[in-house]
């Protein structure tokens, strides 16, 4: 099983040979945005101008702003996930930890009342 | 761990790691995409008909190619420095262990609580058993407990050698003289191998580290069992 993901990971695609898409996080949705965003931005510009090289710059333009503005913003969520993910088994382990203990987290306070 | 004809980073076994290979991606992202731009540009500018033999104004695009690489390289420097500055947290170690480089051996000395110490020498390839890997193994392991942030003292006792265990983030040089200070938390119980980092004679290549992290519990009754051995 180990070595049948070991291989999977190795076979993954490197596109120019140094980004491994299939195994950076938010890579292939970037890079697939990015085709559909520079498809769009090329042919919408030649169909309003109909010039085929100016559209190429355009469609190229597009593929760069898209894939840029796609990563940031799947980057920017992976990292608030990240931190949340880390909250989270910090919470976890403290509650185990301290759980029966004065320190528990979860103890509600009992409100004091005349004796 | 390591696989052959590897190019990227190991996985990350410390949370340090994990932020070395985001910005890594991040870095590389960039790079890519700039080198991309330029592959584009050059295509064009050596497939166009058009031909001027005459300087021209180019306030506009001067502008633009002096801005965009500065703006370029803020978006790279930010967090580049954040992971640089969390490298250098102080995080209460709750074990500290030093390691001195020898010609062709590390030792490794746990001495918070008792003495031990002992020497972690490379299982040469004729005594490898089926399953171990060549160039890699040592006899004695550096055991760590998980979870719990370790703190490294690294120093040498000939030449310069360097401790590095690429999956926990560690490279950290071994001078003779001096003490370097380095700190990781492992994240998973497992065995993470590394190399000796910086040329230190004939057998710089066969000096290898690997560090086992397990339990707490079991670290406790390992260095029960090392004390009692040794």
């Amino acid at each position: 099983m180990a070595g049948e993901e070991e291989e999977r990971k190795k076979k993954g695609f490197k596109l120019l040979g140094i980004l491994d898409v299939q195994n950076t996080p938010c890579a292939r949705e970037a890079l697939l945005h990015g085709a559909g965003g520079s498809a769009v931005a090329g042919l919408l510009h030649f169909l309003v101008t109909s010039r085929v090289k100016r559209s190429f710059d355009v469609g190229f333009a597009g593929f760069m702003l898209t894939t840029l503005g796609s990563w940031f913003y799947c980057r920017l969520k992976n990292a608030k996930l990240r931190v949340q993910q880390r909250m989270v088994q910090e919470g976890i382990k403290n509650k185990i930890l301290y759980e029966g203990t004065p320190l528990d987290p979860t103890n509600k306070p009992r409100p004091s009342g005349p004796s | 761990m390591a696989y052959p004809l590897q190019l990227g980073l190991q996985d990350a076994t410390s949370p340090l790691m994990e932020e070395l290979i985001q910005f890594h991606d991040h870095t590389l992202m960039i790079a890519l995409l700039l080198s991309t731009m330029v592959f584009y540009t050059i295509l064009t500018t050596v497939t166009t008909k058009l031909t001027n033999k005459n300087m021209l104004d180019s306030q506009g695009i001067e502008t633009i190619w002096t801005i965009a690489p500065a703006l370029i390289l803020i978006l790279i420097a930010m967090p580049s420095l954040r992971v640089l500055y969390m490298m250098d947290e102080v995080n209460n170690p709750h074990l500290t262990v030093k390691t001195i480089g020898h010609q062709w051996y590390w030792s490794y000395e746990y001495t918070d609580y008792k003495n031990l110490e002992f020497d972690s020498y490379m299982i040469p390839t004729q005594d490898l058993i089926p399953g171990q890997f060549r160039l890699l193994e040592t006899d004695h392991r550096m055991v760590v407990p998980t979870d719990s942030p370790v703190r490294m003292l690294i120093t040498a006792d000939d030449v310069i050698h360097s401790w590095a265990v690429p999956t926990l983030g560690e490279k950290m040089d071994a001078i003779p003289g001096r003490l370097n200070q380095t700190t990781f938390v492992v994240s998973h119980p497992g065995v993470f191998y590394g190399q000796c980092s910086e040329i230190c004679g004939a057998n710089h290549s066969f000096m290898p580290i690997s560090v086992e992290a397990i339990p707490l519990i079991h670290f406790e009754d390992w260095s029960t069992s090392m004390l009692a051995k040794i």
